[in-house]
């Protein structure tokens, strides 16, 4: 599994990253956690504010910090 | 390309507190082609940043979303058909303000030549709805 995160590193985009380890940690699963900082790439998914969140390249949220119970569920219905 | 992207946090990049999408019907006719006049001038003017209307309409997953995340959705018709609006009905996303340029006082014509004049004034009554 492949998840991206979407964002210029700044606090939200930081937060939804802690969010989404702190999901995997508790699933207990393994994915590939990518941050993607170019602007082109995030251009490419459609995505105009950030932070955005991408597994295995669908967009699952968008402009919001997504609850960790909103990660698991998305990562284990993968 | 740093301008075209909005950021939803609070850190001290370009991004403000409240994330307002401001999408325009963007039609052929004059009041479409103002409305995505307005569309630019509400952005430039700092009142929200201007979306994708075609990315809802196309149900574009990204577009979808980013419209989700948005604190505020402002849909900008040129007419009273309403066709950003029912984009927005057609894709379950909820819209906040709706502002229709044929109610700002401009006739509906087939004239792509836009008065200076008019694009300032309808945005000067449309900076007022904000």
């Amino acid at each position: 599994m492949k998840i991206e995160i979407l964002g210029t590193g700044c606090a939200k985009c930081v937060k939804t990253k802690e969010i989404v380890e702190k999901a995997l940690q508790e699933s207990g699963l393994q994915a590939d956690v990518v941050k993607v900082e170019d602007y082109e790439t995030i251009l490419s998914y459609g995505v105009m504010i950030t932070p955005g969140l991408v597994i295995d390249g669908e967009v699952m949220i968008a402009g919001r910090i997504p609850s960790v119970d909103n990660v698991k569920n998305w990562i284990i219905g993968q | 390309m740093t301008e075209n992207m909005k950021c939803g946090c609070e850190c001290e990049c370009e991004c403000e507190s409240e994330i307002v999408g401001i999408y325009p019907c963007s039609g052929s006719a004059n009041v479409g082609i103002i409305s995505n006049q307005l569309a630019i001038g509400l952005t430039k003017a700092g009142k929200g940043k201007m979306l994708c209307t075609a990315g809802i309409g196309a149900k574009i997953p990204g577009q979808l979303r980013s419209a989700e995340g948005c604190d505020r959705v402002v849909v900008i018709d040129g007419c009273p058909m309403n066709c950003a609006s029912k984009i927005f009905e057609n894709a379950g996303i909820a819209v906040d303000e709706h502002i229709v340029v044929t109610e700002l006082g401009v006739k509906k014509t087939r004239d792509m030549d836009i008065e200076d004049s008019i694009l300032s004034e309808s945005l000067e009554k449309c900076v007022k709805l904000f």
